[in-house]
């Protein structure tokens, strides 16, 4: 198996109240680099200051800058995608954002199994997702949709 | 204005932009990374991780509907509908509309939400995702 390949979820081991977590640290060249791959090689403007320079932030009244909220999404999307497992699928995600995630936060991803339904062939689990910095604040929280396989007889 | 859609722009699906992308989450998954593991999986070869549409950046087209108020704006909330994966090489198109535009007032004071959905389709004409987010307007004390 390929170093970083998560293992294979069923759907016949997901159990409601099952939880699961990581950990991310929102290092300011993470988000740099998120935002690279959003703006290639064109200088940031204005509205962007919030997410990498102190001035933009504070102008907000933010203490420091922040995670674009999209990027929280999808740090929270790759803990329910490596759980799932590689023929696992993700079909929805609903998700609010209560405050902002600041650089420099240390990110509980957590998750848990709030339901599980068989159908038609598809086993479908709905899962409880959000993020949770140190300062035990949840900047996002919502739910999770996705399509387990069945265990090989 | 609500309710038409409109064309937003288009992206490619690049090598360098899914490295990046997984870099940035920390993410290792071989799905997306490494092609011999990816060939053996139900997908027959690569995909891109499926919010990696989050990074296309199409700010300044589509339907505005000129809201005037506060003096920021934030994502307040984000519902994504995956319908089929994103692979290398793919060209994406996002289409654009705002579906609804209301106030709130809450303990922190007024707030307009701008509720706009976004669909992305492949180069085949077959969407991709659909996303309904919500931008919060709201005026903030420096």
């Amino acid at each position: 198996m390929s170093p970083g390949a998560p293992e294979q979820r069923y759907f016949d081991d997901a159990e409601l109240g099952d939880e699961f977590e990581e950990s991310y640290l929102a290092r300011p060249e993470l988000v740099a680099t998120y935002l690279s791959v959003s703006r290639g090689n064109a200088e940031l403007n204005e509205e962007d200051g919030r997410f990498s320079d102190a001035a933009g932030a504070q102008a907000l009244g933010l203490e420091r800058p922040i995670v674009p909220g999209v990027m929280s999404l999808s740090i929270i999307t790759r803990l329910v995608t490596d759980w799932a497992g590689p023929a696992g699928r993700l079909r929805t995600l609903d998700a609010n954002f209560r405050r902002p995630v600041l650089h420099g936060d240390r990110l509980r991803l957590m998750a848990l199994v709030t339901d599980a339904s068989d159908e038609s062939g598809a086993g479908r689990v709905t899962l409880d997702i959000y993020l949770e910095n140190e300062r035990g604040e949840r900047p996002l929280q919502g739910t999770a949709v996705v399509e387990l396989p069945h265990r090989p007889s | 204005m609500i309710g038409v859609e409109h064309e937003l722009g288009s992206f490619t699906v690049t090598e360098e932009a899914i490295a990046s992308y997984c870099e940035a989450l920390g993410e290792t998954n071989p799905l997306y990374l490494d092609e011999e593991f990816a060939r053996a999986t139900s997908y027959g070869g690569r995909i891109a991780p499926p919010l990696i549409f989050t990074t296309a950046n199409f700010r300044g087209t589509g339907p505005d509907p000129q809201v005037e108020y506060g003096n920021a704006r934030f994502l307040g909330g984000e519902r994504v509908e995956v319908l089929e994966p994103m692979r290398p090489g793919d060209t994406i198109t996002a289409y654009g509309q705002v579906t609804e535009v209301y106030e709130k007032t809450g303990r922190s004071g007024k707030m307009v939400f701008v509720v706009r959905r976004t669909r992305y389709e492949n180069q085949n004409g077959r969407d991709v995702a659909l996303v309904d987010s919500s931008m919060v307007h709201r005026e903030i004390e420096a």
